[in-house]
């Protein structure tokens, strides 16, 4: 009767205890706030410098004219790369290829201007490393710009040298110029694009194996989840007090890593601040309860933990951010709508990047409630199974 | 001694056959890391990602232009729009990944010789699309532009030679190496196969030593020795029997590729003996592992370039094993580079080694103090 008349007894009887629980371990309070925000300062850390600069190359200028030379200085002068070495030959720029410290070789061949002068269109060969595919395509595109700048120049006065005037030269040099921008994250920042993704990707293994440790802890002990139940009272009380602590935990660590993303390292908000909000709840209650069902599934702790690496450690290449969900196989593709990290980094991006309507984001947001429910009614079914042992025993005995 | 030595060595067998644990992370998650993780990536490159078009034009030349951004094989022209506004809201959909527009007079702007414009909006937020979708399109300009220019240069009486010399006085050509068709599983896997590899051996010496007690030098060295030899099996069929059923370019000399191998797993080894020494709980250990396994990925400067990090920070992950020893053997196994090229980071592996082992001895050395 008095259980009936506060109702949140239950819940605030499991939460202490959890909380007594978290209490005696040192280890555990380090996981829940310190150690994903230091890693978020050591990822932040890694992408500090936004784009990279000065990328070092190798340029082997076997023509040594005005013209070669004006290609090097070109070639150093873009702020993406730096002109490290000054080769010989071909081979001895490959090997700067496979020491690692050049990313690309630029060749200019003997009679390089000659030819230019006499029509006959040299060949200028850029070798990029495309196996270290980021700095690799960025320095080809940095490079093979500069490159295409010296070109059109004496494409131009070879026009003026034609009679044309330099505007009209300059115009049919770039007949087709692309006005391309970025419709959003016009800046393609890396911090925005990488550490905004990565991070929440991070959270999810640590709060799915909080809710696994917190489960298979109480699975393990001697009183067993059987006491966890008799403290809430009721299912629903017993998993949600044990799992409360954990939850704002992680709201506060979520929440925290995007005020300092937003705040002094001055990612650009462009959406809806309470949709956001209310997103972020749900992505942490889906994770959690990812967490709790595996837990229950699992024979043992360390089991318990090996199910969440296994579903959590490898998300990031699911869901899309990298490699784009469009080009994945079938497999991937359903593994990806299973990870809640999926749907929180789509609506992440529709509201704060995108500035989407509310009406856009609506599909996401029910995928991501519906895991949360899903995993959630799995925790509980699992939860009534394993907690009422005694019960199932005394009714086989009456049988 | 040699009895004694082999003694420990079937002991430390029989402990990882014998442990659940380290059975499953030693045996069974390398196995199936290396299988699930790909999955993704598997396509290696992206093709027909949908773009929606506004052609404002309608002429012969916005048609010819379209139909060269089509033939692209990264995309596809999936939808004309009317207008920027409802081709925003196809992209907001995620029913296209960018837009382009022709502008009217587009036509009549580039058979005059002016500069005729187009405009592209790309997806800031993904940079893979963002890249393809820009390569597709100057290409498809390039040769649309460079074509009209010709065609101009030669109806006004210049032959074709100097009329391709004015256009193109100087030829660029850009070669991709290594991994020439740009393949994404190519580009991220042989990278992360050195990582499963080291996470998994260190996950399954937690399982098997966290919180216990040394048993004497001799029984870990032979264990050292057996962890040793089991992934140097591991790292074959890692390193070069799935790039081979996966298909990726791997040109390397598995010679050179052992003599990075065999220091990178002694220095994983001793780390993971010293690290579940220092963490006193299985579960600690594994799940420290498993959250470092994606910093450990950014910090190896495959995917992200090691100049573009802090100095302070790249020169505090050398303590990593992985740190070095992955770009080293994707240069070895991808790039074909030879043994004098990645000599620094066999050193590298060896002071590790030796540093770990001593962390690992004094670790023991002290808590073994109070009870003396």
């Amino acid at each position: 009767m008095a259980r009936r008349a506060h109702p949140a007894a239950g819940f605030r009887r499991v939460l202490l205890a959890e909380l007594r629980q978290i209490g005696a371990r040192p280890g555990l309070m380090f996981m829940l706030a310190p150690f994903p925000l230091l890693l978020f300062v050591l990822l932040a850390a890694v992408f500090q410098l936004g784009l990279p600069r000065n990328l070092p190359i190798a340029i082997i200028d076997q023509d040594r004219s005005t013209l070669s030379r004006q290609m090097v200085r070109i070639v150093d002068a873009t702020p993406e790369v730096a002109v490290a070495f000054e080769e010989a030959t071909l081979s001895e720029g490959r090997q700067r290829l496979l020491s690692g410290e050049a990313y690309a070789v630029v060749l200019i061949p003997p009679r390089t201007e000659r030819d230019v002068l006499a029509g006959r269109r040299p060949e200028v060969v850029l070798f990029y490393n495309n196996q270290y595919m980021t700095p690799g395509s960025l320095v080809a595109r940095s490079v093979g710009g500069a490159l295409g700048t010296v070109a059109a120049g004496i494409s131009v006065e070879a026009r003026v040298a034609r009679g044309a005037d330099v505007e009209s030269a300059t115009q049919a040099v770039n007949p087709v110029p692309i006005r391309q921008s970025a419709l959003f994250n016009p800046s393609l920042e890396y911090v925005q694009f990488l550490l905004a993704a990565v991070m929440p990707t991070v959270l999810q293994i640590f709060i799915g194996a909080s809710a696994a440790l917190s489960f298979s802890r109480d699975r393990q002990g001697i009183a067993g989840l059987g006491k966890s139940l008799r403290l809430g009272g009721t299912l629903v009380r017993t998993a949600v007090g044990k799992l409360a602590p954990y939850t704002l935990a992680y709201l506060l660590v979520l929440w925290g890593a995007d005020a300092l993303l937003f705040g002094p390292m001055g990612a650009r908000f462009g959406g809806s601040l309470p949709f956001h909000l209310a997103y972020g709840v749900v992505f942490v209650l889906a994770s959690q309860m990812l967490g709790a069902a595996a837990a229950l599934v699992a024979r043992d702790t360390v089991s318990a933990l090996a199910a969440v690496g296994v579903i959590t450690g490898p998300a990031f290449g699911f869901t899309g951010l990298t490699f784009p969900r469009l080009s994945m196989n079938g497999f991937s593709d359903v593994w990806a709508d299973l990870l809640p990290v999926t749907h929180y980094l789509e609506l992440r991006t529709d509201n704060i990047l995108r500035g989407a309507p509310l009406d856009i984001s609506v599909p996401a947001f029910l995928w991501l409630a519906a895991l949360a429910l899903v995993y959630g009614g799995v925790t509980l079914l699992l939860l009534w199974r394993h907690g009422r042992p005694s019960q199932v025993t005394a009714t086989e005995a009456g049988q | 001694m040699i009895a004694a030595v082999f003694r420990e060595i079937v002991a430390a067998l029989l402990a990882i056959w014998t442990d659940k644990g380290a059975r499953s992370t030693m045996l069974g998650a390398t196995l199936f890391f290396s299988v699930f993780f790909p999955q993704p990536y598997l396509n290696e490159v992206v093709r027909d990602m949908p773009l929606a078009i506004v052609d404002q034009d309608g002429s012969t030349l916005s048609r010819e232009l379209i139909r060269r951004i089509d033939a692209a094989d990264a995309v596809a022209v999936a939808r004309y729009a009317p207008d920027m506004s409802s081709a925003r809201l196809l992209f907001l959909k995620r029913e296209v990944h960018g837009i382009v527009i022709v502008p009217p007079q587009f036509e009549r702007d580039l058979l005059a010789g002016r500069a005729a414009p187009i405009a592209a909006f790309s997806d800031g937020g993904y940079f893979l699309l963002n890249s393809v979708m820009s390569s597709a399109l100057s290409n498809a300009a390039r040769s649309l532009g460079a074509e009209v220019q010709v065609g101009r240069l030669t109806a006004s009486g210049v032959d074709m030679a100097q009329a391709l010399a004015v256009v193109e006085p100087l030829r660029v050509t850009t070669v991709p190496l290594f991994n020439p068709t740009g393949g994404y599983a190519s580009f991220v896997l042989p990278a992360v196969f050195v990582l499963i590899l080291q996470q998994t051996l260190l996950m399954g010496i937690g399982n098997l030593k966290a919180g216990r007690r040394s048993a004497g030098g001799l029984s870990t060295f032979a264990d050292a020795l057996v962890y040793v030899g089991l992934y140097s099996l591991w790292a074959g069929v890692v390193l070069v029997l799935l790039p081979w059923v996966y298909r990726l370019p791997r040109i390397g000399d598995v010679a050179v590729m052992y003599a990075v191998v065999v220091p990178f797993l002694a220095a994983v080894t001793a780390m993971g003996i010293a690290v579940a020494r220092l963490i006193p709980t299985k579960e600690g250990v594994i799940f420290f592992l498993v959250v470092l396994g994606m910093p450990l990925f950014f910090l190896s400067g495959v995917s992200w370039p090691a100049e573009a990090m802090p100095w302070l920070l790249h020169a505090l992950a050398f303590a990593i094993p992985s740190t070095t020893a992955v770009p080293a053997l994707v240069r070895v196994n991808q790039m074909g580079a030879d043994l004098q090229s990645v000599e620094a980071t066999i050193l590298t592996q060896l002071a590790l080694c030796l540093a770990y082992t001593t962390l690992a001895v004094t670790v023991d050395w002290v808590k073994r103090k109070p009870s003396a």
